[in-house]
């Protein structure tokens, strides 16, 4: 089954660190902007609920149509399989986080982080 | 907040209320077209209002006639939102700071209004239905009584009416409109009686109108007024009305309204009340009533059963909303609560919605539970939602309403929701408003979500563009823009700014459409197609503006600030461009002895004043190109041609700034340009005081390329380069300022010259200036490659240089040769002639630095203006690697000027390839001292050329190199191809040391030969390139030579053979230099017996006497102490290393033992003999000197020692029964401890045969 699911990092000031579309549907150029803007409006509501709990998981934030945003976009059901994914890619970050040279905020450009995190992603996804 | 204040409350006042049906005759529709607008009359006591409706209008519209009617309305607005567009777009704080009824338009609400209208007089809901019928006759009409029959009958009735829905029992009014412009009143006077007798006295009326005399009359306008809050005008139709008409007017309606209309409704609700009491109300009449709707279970319509007005369930839901109507909420709700159960049961899914709308509308104005309130409303919009499409409007209503109460409450949160929710159910213009609604909703909400509020923004703006709507989405995404200003979500920006640069272009703004297209143009991250399409529409918008337009940093190509790089030439001059790039200090190290320190420079103190003047900038000359390096990238994967690409420089001559302090001042300039005057036409006027180039690329998808733009200045003054410009694909230009750190600039302007990047440059004087290269200089060459090339210096000024000076960083691989080489034929001068003794030493003076060379021209030699100088330069490439040469020449003016000398700085960068790979091993000659076997192994390490070998030559006269006497015939192999190995076997001799007559017989000679009929051209290493290349080699490679004790150097020369694929084009010499081979042998000392071989001697007169000489040879490169030892005894097998013991002599034959012997010729019987020996051995022969000797040998030198021996019988004798004890004394320092065993050793004799024979 092709699943929708673009997952995106996001440090302070809304800045976008590290991007992916790791769903498995065909990529379609027009849809790209689309999931950024259901991303970025969902920002919204996790900046409300980030006071008010404590989880780092968060659950469904947000949704739009039938797409749920957990700050990773996707279509698909299982929220195990997300929960795990985001734990894994969370110990991803902060290997990323801990490399010295790394300089918190800036984009991640490791291609090592990416090819893990997609690795993950069709693992979990 | 008291809800029927809210603006839901308002809206239900206004909207659910009585209708009155209007019924008239052409005749007085004709005369009274203001009366239909000014129908609707407030009752001011109360604002009941009540509604008049055409009876042709009572029906039930189609969708899409009523969304024709709505459209009207959003292009109304339309057209009112353009001048708006044109301003700048709006900022966070602009946004956040309005109140709500500027976010929301009011043409929105007029739309929602629209909307909820659409529905009017559904079948299911009654509060459309007319409460009242108003019949106009006009007074012309003839017969009007029968008239009044006519028009209220049956068959032009709505069909509603008609078809049992709505009551037609309703309250009739007949009334009778006289236009005084007709004629006199007595006619409707008339009428009015006859109506009277016939229709029943209270219900006609006679109303004038038009009674003004005055067409348009001044008052009229006043008159209007308190309508004109009711949104009515004063327009054509209406200027026959006078005040008093208006008034009578007014009378009327509220006679109507209050006499007629609601006791009517006040008796209907009775009526019905009672009539619902009897029926429904009470416990019995529940029982009865669900037993008997289970029972009566027929197969149902999807709406549910018909209802007509007549069923309980009709009455119910008339005596709600008439209750509702007359505001007697309590009533109404609980109404529509017993209605919603039955419907429930019955399976009306639309009217169980309606109810249940109805019912939440009640919860809200009462202010009860607003739970219930919502509850009722979302279970209204879901249950519309789920009949499908013919709910889908009641949907939208109920939705509306539903926002509303949420905006109420302050709950905007949800209220968006339920926009976004109904927005999905509506056609895309509908959707689009909507949108736009929960967007203004999210921004009012607490705290603001305006992220949300953008991309529902960005949502409507689509809507609106699908539906057509091109202002309304601009105007949508220009408000969304401040949300995502300045945001990294690249796509979202792309997306924002594309549609709307390309909506400004469709509507013609154009300047703006390019403003938002210029900042999509360079979207490196977008797939090829979307950067076409982003490329294509902006150049369409550009050449449809008809004209060449300036963008100050245009960002399609980037230009890479950080990579600029200003190269200008001040003393210091280039041969290349890539010379600049090698760092200044390596240069600095390189012309350290070169140039003259500072101090020199200055020949008086008043000389420098000039120089101090510009202490802080940097120099350039008159004339002279200065060059600008930046790298330019192309984003995007498309190709994009850039032409015209020169820079903006600016050259002020004035006096003031060059006495002024340069720097400060020029850039503080620069900055306000580029602040207040982005304009670039006023750098082209400066075309006769400096030059530039342009420069034409097209860059590749993706491609980067380093330009290099020149300005030539032409006089002197200060030249400030300020910007680049260029020129997008014909149509664009583009300029951008080079940029200066503001903090930068303060703090360098106190600390002095440090910079590294200057934007100004202070032009002096004309230079003379040498351009220098060298002729065939190699990419690539063989290791150990030999070239004659030409370094040609040539003065391009007209001033005279002179006092030329060269430095070369490695002079291991190139060597500029002297004078006397000048027109020399390479390789023939080389070669050996006899008299060019005296040239040997030639070059000894420049040998003391082996790290740089520094090479002084002749001093008479000076490069007249424009003349050229040609000088020999000898390369030799003698390692394999990657090489890089650094050569400077210094040169001074031969005029006075500014700059006392330049230097002309040349970089060359060479890889060396491995071709043969020479080694040599030595071992001493057993048998003859001096003398050296040889064995040369030669590797051809290239893959594809060949070698001849030409000449193997020892360095130093001291050595003659000759073949083997075996093979004298050396030659059976004389070229090396690829990748072949060759071993050749020597014999060398010290002739020195020998000093024997064969040196004078031309035999011992330290060159050989070794190719047939090369011995006559043999090349002379002594001589001066080879000699210096040798004195170089021998010192890098006695760096890494591990042997202390060198022995000798060799030297082979070799050409290269072109394979039979690629000839070679010209002669290749290759010189190989191995230095400091040592010979092989594992001793510290080797020793050799001297002496005569045979002896004839007289035994019967005495024994014979045997002077013999032992020469031992220290090879080491210490002293070592050595012990000789001779014993008479034969060793043991397995001796110790002191044998002392010397015991008698003893004469007679004894067999001679070859025990010792290397050659091992044993056969069994001697052996067994030996044995027999072993036991009791005494030696034939006795030595007699001394029995042990020491001596102490200084490093490399040999010494003598004599010994004699006494032989008392002839035979032929082995003198090998000595021993050599020896200890190294190592020098100081040295570490001994670990290898004592080895520095203290001993050897037995080597086998010395003599033959002593009986003389006769």
């Amino acid at each position: 089954m092709a699943s929708t699911a673009c997952f995106v990092i996001v440090s302070k000031n809304d800045i976008p660190i590290y991007e992916a579309e790791v769903g498995s549907a065909p990529k379609k150029e027009d849809l790209s902007y689309h999931h950024q803007f259901i991303l970025h409006a969902a920002l919204d509501v996790v900046q409300d609920l980030a006071w008010t709990t404590n989880a780092m998981f968060l659950k469904s934030v947000d949704r739009f149509n039938d797409l749920v945003v957990f700050m990773l976009l996707h279509d698909s059901r299982s929220e195990d399989g997300i929960k795990s994914f985001f734990q894994e890619v969370h110990e991803l970050y902060i290997k990323i986080f801990l490399n010295p040279l790394y300089l918190p905020g800036s984009r991640i450009t490791s291609s090592h982080f990416d090819t893990k995190v997609r690795a993950l992603a069709r693992k979990y996804l | 907040m008291d809800p029927l204040r809210s603006y839901l409350g308002r809206l239900l006042l206004e909207e659910i209320t009585p209708v009155v049906m209007v019924l008239s005759t052409p005749l007085a529709e004709a005369a009274c077209l203001p009366v239909r607008t000014a129908s609707e009359v407030p009752y001011r006591l109360q604002m009941f209002k009540i509604r008049m409706v055409y009876a042709s209008d009572v029906r039930k519209e189609d969708c899409e006639v009523a969304d024709e009617m709505i459209k009207p309305v959003v292009s109304e607005a339309n057209e009112k939102a353009l001048p708006d567009l044109l301003s700048d777009p709006p900022q966070v704080e602009d946004v956040l700071g309005k109140p709500e009824a500027e976010l929301c338009p009011l043409w929105i609400k007029k739309f929602n209004r629209e909307l909820m209208r659409t529905l009017s007089f559904s079948e299911h809901e009654t509060f459309d239905h007319p409460v009242a019928c108003l019949l106009v006759v006009s007074s012309m009409d003839k017969e009007p009584v029968n008239k009044f029959v006519d028009l209220f009958n049956t068959n032009q009735l709505p069909s509603l009416l008609n078809d049992g829905i709505m009551d037609p029992q309703i309250l009739k009014h007949y009334l009778v409109l006289h236009d005084q412009q007709e004629g006199p009143q007595d006619i409707a006077v008339n009428v009015l009686a006859e109506m009277r007798s016939t229709l029943g006295l209270n219900d006609c009326k006679l109303l004038c109108i038009n009674s003004s005399t005055e067409a348009g009359g001044s008052n009229a306008d006043n008159s209007w007024l308190p309508y004109k809050a009711l949104g009515l005008n004063n327009h054509d139709g209406s200027c026959f009305l006078s005040v008093d008409d208006l008034n009578e007017i007014k009378d009327f309606m509220q006679d109507f309204v209050s006499n007629h209309i609601i006791p009517y409704m006040e008796q209907k609700i009775r009526v019905l009340n009672q009539q619902v009491a009897t029926t429904r109300k009470g416990f019995r009449n529940q029982i009865k009533n669900l037993w008997w709707r289970k029972r009566d279970d027929v197969p149902e319509a999807s709406n549910g059963p018909m209802y007509t007005f007549t069923s309980i369930e009709s009455q119910i839901r008339v005596l709600g909303d008439f209750a509702f109507m007359l505001r007697d909420y309590e009533l109404a709700l609980s109404n529509y609560r017993l209605l919603a159960t039955d419907y429930k049961l019955d399976k009306a899914w639309k009217r169980f919605a309606g109810v249940q709308e109805m019912s939440g509308l009640c919860y809200f104005i009462l202010d009860q539970s607003r739970k219930d309130a919502e509850y009722c409303m979302e279970n209204a919009f879901s249950t519309y939602l789920r009949i499908g499409s013919s709910g889908q409007r009641n949907a939208t209503r109920c939705g509306l309403w539903w926002a509303e109460m949420l905006k109420t409450r302050g709950q905007y949160r949800e209220a968006s929701n339920v926009y976004f929710r109904v927005s999905n159910e509506e056609p895309s213009l509908h959707s689009a408003v909507l949108l736009e609604q929960a967007a203004c909703c999210y921004l009012l909400s607490n705290p603001p979500m305006l992220r949300k509020y953008g991309f529902h923004l960005i949502l409507a703006g689509n809507s609106y563009y699908m539906s057509d709507q091109k202002q309304h989405a601009v105007r949508v995404y220009r408000n969304a823009l401040f949300v995502y200003k300045q945001n990294p979500w690249s796509y979202i920006n792309n997306h924002v700014h594309f549609n709307v640069g390309r909506w400004y272009g469709v509507l013609g703004i154009l300047d703006l459409a390019i403003k938002h297209l210029l900042e999509v143009i360079a979207c490196s991250h977008q797939s090829l197609t979307t950067q076409n399409m982003f490329l294509t529409d902006f150049f369409h918008y550009v050449q449809s503006m008809g004209k060449k337009f300036d963008v100050y940093k245009l960002q399609l190509p980037v230009f890479n600030m950080s990579s600029l790089k200003v190269i200008y030439e001040d003393h210091r001059t280039y041969a290349s461009d890539a010379d600049v790039g090698v760092s200044e200090s390596t240069w600095q190290e390189l012309e350290e002895e070169l140039i003259p320190s500072s101090s020199i420079v200055r020949t008086n103190w008043l000389d420098t004043q000039p120089m101090r003047k510009y202490k802080d900038s940097c120099i350039c000359v008159a004339g002279e190109a200065v060059k600008l390096n930046v790298e330019l990238k192309n984003p995007l994967q498309i190709p994009v041609a850039v032409s015209g690409i020169s820079l903006i420089c600016k050259l002020s001559t004035t006096l003031d700034a060059l006495s002024s302090d340069v720097s400060g001042l020029d850039l503080d300039g620069g900055e306000d340009k580029v602040n207040t005057e982005p304009s670039i036409s006023m750098f082209e006027t400066d075309g006769d005081k400096f030059t530039l180039s342009k420069l034409d690329i097209v860059l590749g998808g993706g491609e980067s390329k380093r330009v290099q733009l020149d300005v030539t200045p032409k006089v002197e003054g200060i030249l400030k380069l300020v910007g680049i410009r260029w020129t997008l694909s014909e149509s664009v230009v583009g300029y951008q300022y080079f940029e200066f750190d503001a903090q930068k600039k303060i703090k360098k302007g106190k600390r002095g010259p440090r910079r590294s990047l200057n934007n100004s440059l202070v032009v002096i004087k004309g230079l003379p200036k040498l351009t220098g290269s060298i002729d065939r200089m190699p990419t690539n060459a063989f290791a150990g490659d030999l070239k004659l090339l030409t370094l040609n210096l040539r003065n391009h000024s007209e001033y005279a240089v002179k006092g030329i000076k060269m430095k070369l960083s490695s002079p291991r691989f190139l060597i500029p040769s002297d004078s006397s080489d000048i027109g020399l034929e390479f390789p023939d001068c080389l070669k050996r002639h006899m008299q060019s003794e005296s040239s040997v030493v030639s070059s000894k003076t420049m040998m003391d630095n082996f790290k740089s060379l520094l090479f002084a021209f002749p001093q008479d030699i000076e490069i007249q203006a424009g003349a050229a100088l040609s000088w020999p330069i000898w390369f030799h490439a003698a390692t394999p690697g990657n090489v890089s040469l650094y050569i400077s020449l210094y040169y001074e003016m031969g005029s006075s000027s500014d700059i006392k000398y330049r230097t002309l700085r040349m970089h060359f960068n060479l890889e060396v390839l491995p071709s043969l790979d020479v080694s040599f091993s030595i071992s001493t000659s057993s048998s003859r001292l001096q003398e050296y076997i040889v064995r040369m192994d030669v590797m051809n390490k290239t893959p594809s050329e060949s070698f001849v070998l030409h000449q193997l030559s020892c360095v130093g006269g001291k050595w003659a190199v000759s073949a083997l006497p075996s093979c004298s015939s050396i030659n059976s192999v004389e070229t090396v191809s690829e990748n072949q190995a060759v071993s050749y076997f020597f014999k060398i001799k010290d002739c020195e040391a020998d000093s024997c007559k064969e040196a004078e017989s031309g035999s011992c000679t330290s060159d050989m030969a070794l190719c047939p009929g090369s011995s006559t051209d043999l090349f002379d290493i002594a001589r001066s390139p080879l000699a210096d290349f040798h004195s170089q080699e021998r010192y890098r490679q006695g760096k890494v030579a591990k042997g202390p004790c060198s022995l000798l150097d060799f030297v082979l020369i070799s050409k290269a053979v072109g394979n039979s694929s690629k000839p070679t084009p010209d002669f290749e010499l290759l010189s190989h230099h191995t230095c400091h081979c040592s010979s092989l042998s594992q001793n510290p000392i080797w020793w050799l017996m001297e002496g005569p071989r045979t002896i004839s001697h007289d035994f019967s007169k005495s024994y014979c006497e045997v002077n013999l000489q032992l020469v031992i040879h220290n090879s080491e490169a210490h002293k070592i102490l050595v012990r000789v030892v001779t014993f008479d005894v034969m060793p043991e097998k397995s001796q110790t290393v002191h044998p002392h013991d010397s015991t008698s002599a003893q004469g007679g034959w004894y067999d001679v033992s070859l025990e010792n012997d290397p050659v091992k010729t044993i056969s069994s019987s001697k052996s067994t003999h030996q044995e027999k020996q072993s036991s009791k051995s005494i030696s034939p022969y006795v030595w007699c000197s001394l029995s042990c000797a020491q001596i102490e040998l200084q490093p490399d030198s040999c010494a003598r020692v004599p010994l004699k021996v006494c032989i008392f019988a002839p035979g032929t004798y082995n003198f090998s029964n000595y021993e050599l004890q020896w200890k190294v004394h190592p020098s100081e320092g040295r570490h001994v401890d670990e290898n004592e065993k080895l520095l203290s050793r001993g050897g037995l004799g080597h086998p010395f045969y003599v033959t002593v024979l009986q003389s006769v």
